[in-house]
């Protein structure tokens, strides 16, 4: 098996709302593959539909060789979905043994003092998770995944309320959890920095579909663009059409280097100021910006 | 994987130990510290009473023995009394509608079967109601014993191998009535998502036919063992089966007739088979309708 998660036409609505709207994508077995979209694009919704939480429209899903809802190919996986929430009366070693169990594995004491030591809860391991904060519920969560030893686990947003030495520690365990354990990892983020720096392909969704995939590196040095601080930036913009984008106070231009002094040229003679030029690479970012539709157009620069 | 899903519920059930508190230990522990309490403070007033009034008891009076096997038929045919149930249904309420309030069905729904997570809660609860009907009969038990001491009498354990399998019978008749009032609690659960909905609706249910059992049905124009009016309320069906099986199916009737009263008549076997009829169906239909609805179910927020 070398992917572990195919989708085909896969379809959820919600009334009228379209969450899921025929996506078609395939993960393939290994690495780290990060899922990338603007609140609302549809990446819970897709993982609740591969988790058998909820179920499609239509299209149809497969994880690990098997339809979703397939126990047998439930128990090759892990998951953490949003904030994680247990029984508040629990320690988090119960935590650990009860979903043991629930797996058909006896409680391992020292697999379970493990795991928690690995995801940074060692001391806390004997503490009730109702005193938890939101940082410790996600460690809890990446170990409640990894519990029961599968072959792929599907985290959501895993560095969600963490402090920056928190976000350092899950990404070299992720990055472990790939190169070392050789478990395949899924996992949607906001914070795209993390995204570049752990995962190696990734999927940019937007209203239920899929706009863009690929390996990062081919992502991000498929756009070398000049950066300029200029003022005004609005007869830039025009003058620039689809070639421009924003990239906060500065404009980005998408042309060959060639074109990159008569650019400069046709700037001055307009009157617009400029502070600074320079060639950059495209980042994460900046094409998850321009993919989402959520760079700033003329009209709202003329607004400023 | 059936299995799988009894361990983890039982495991998770056992540490919480607030419900299992109020669920399974509280009751028995008010009935046997209750109990004790209760048999001395009447000792102290009734010698006081005496006292009060000159009167010597003859030696040897009231200080013939006292049979053990009372207490434990006592303890079967008493065993899912309205406070019981009401307990109960905390048991039942935290189980069945613990992974909608901590959302912790995400968890395991991919591990298991949806048929096999509510067998395991199912066959957990099941567990906990036999836990608590033995503890009960302790607690009986040991009211028996301080009564006894109490009153310095002695204790015997005088029956036979019929008395016995009676009050087996009316032990595993109190457990079936219990669970069943555990599977209105299951269905709600699961169609609210709720654990008051949990809690109250069987309390509700209940409720409401035993005030119509209390009313008679003659407004209805029925009759008390007529199929609509035993389908409608189990609790009647519960009472005839007792009796069917047991005299001392009805505590109170049984004392009478101890006291040279009459002995309460056992029910034919139309209305046996008319009783055993509605605690199926009460019992099976909640458990199919949850099946049915759960394997549909959005387990998810949205």
């Amino acid at each position: 098996m070398t992917d572990v998660i195919v989708t085909r036409d896969l379809t959820k609505t919600y009334g009228s709302v379209r969450a899921l709207d025929g996506l078609s994508l395939t993960i393939p077995k290994g690495g780290v593959y990060g899922v990338l979209g603007p609140n609302g694009a549809g990446k819970s919704t897709l993982f609740r539909i591969l988790l058998g939480l909820i179920k499609p429209t239509s299209g149809s899903a497969s994880v690990m060789g098997g339809h979703v809802g397939d126990v047998s190919a439930g128990r090759r996986m892990g998951s953490m979905i949003e904030t994680p929430r247990y029984p508040p009366y629990m320690t988090a070693r119960q935590v650990l043994e009860w979903l043991s169990l629930a797996h058909g594995l006896k409680p391992d004491a020292a697999r379970v003092t493990g795991w928690l030591d690995r995801v940074g809860l060692a001391e806390a391991a004997d503490r009730r998770v109702r005193g938890f904060s939101v940082g410790m519920l996600q460690r809890l969560g990446v170990a409640a995944a990894l519990i029961t030893g599968p072959e792929l686990i599907i985290l959501d947003e895993p560095t969600s309320g963490m402090d920056p030495p928190g976000i350092q520690e899950m990404r070299a365990l992720i990055r472990s959890l790939a190169d070392t354990d050789g478990i395949t990892v899924v996992l949607a983020s906001h914070q795209l920095l993390e995204v570049q720096r752990v995962c190696d392909r990734v999927a940019i969704m937007n209203k239920g579909k899929l706009v863009r995939e690929g390996l990062v590196r081919d992502l991000t040095a498929s756009g070398e663009r000049l950066r300029l601080s200029l003022t005004p930036m609005a007869p830039a913009m025009a003058l620039l059409g689809d070639k421009g984008s924003l990239e906060g106070n500065a404009v980005l231009a998408a042309i060959p280097r060639a074109e990159g002094p008569a650019l400069l040229r046709a700037l001055i003679e307009k009157g617009i100021d400029i502070d600074e030029a320079r060639w950059v690479g495209a980042d994460l970012e900046s094409v998850f910006m321009t993919e989402t539709g959520t760079v700033q157009t003329p009209e709202a620069i003329h607004a400023r | 994987m059936l299995a799988d899903a009894i361990r983890a519920e039982g495991y998770r059930l056992v540490r919480n130990r607030t419900t299992m508190f109020w669920g399974v230990i509280f009751i028995p522990l008010v009935v046997a510290i209750g109990g004790a309490l209760f048999n001395w403070f009447n000792k102290v007033q009734g010698d006081r009473a005496m006292a009060a009034a000159g009167v010597e008891i003859p030696a040897g009076m009231g200080r013939e023995s006292l049979n053990f096997a009372d207490g434990v038929i006592a303890a079967s045919a008493l065993g899912a009394n309205g406070v019981v149930l009401v307990f109960s249904l905390i048991v039942a309420a935290a189980l069945y509608a613990g992974d909608y309030r901590w959302e912790t069905w995400r968890l395991i729904s991919a591990r298991n079967s949806r048929l096999n997570l509510i067998l395991g809660k199912v066959a957990s609860m099941g567990l906990v109601v036999l836990a608590g009907l033995i503890l009960f009969q302790i607690a009986m038990v040991l009211f028996g014993l301080s009564q006894a001491v109490v009153t310095q009498r002695p204790l015997g354990f005088e029956t036979d191998a019929g008395r016995m399998g009676e009050a087996a019978g009316l032990a595993a008749v109190a457990w079936l009535r219990i669970m069943q009032y555990a599977m209105l609690s299951l269905l709600a659960a699961v169609v609210t998502r709720s654990l008051l909905a949990a809690l109250f609706i069987p309390f509700a249910v209940g409720f409401a036919q035993s005030l119509l059992q209390s009313l008679g049905l003659g407004f209805l124009g029925w009759e008390a063992m007529d199929w609509q009016a035993i389908l409608l309320m189990p609790g009647v069906a519960f009472d005839t089966f007792k009796l069917a099986i047991s005299p001392e199916g009805n505590p109170l009737a049984a004392a009478m007739a101890q006291a040279g009263g009459p002995t309460p008549p056992v029910p034919p076997r139309e209305e046996v088979i008319k009783a055993a009829t509605s605690m199926a169906v009460w019992t099976v239909v909640p458990f199919v309708a949850t099946i049915a609805w759960f394997q549909r179910q959005d387990l998810s927020k949205e």
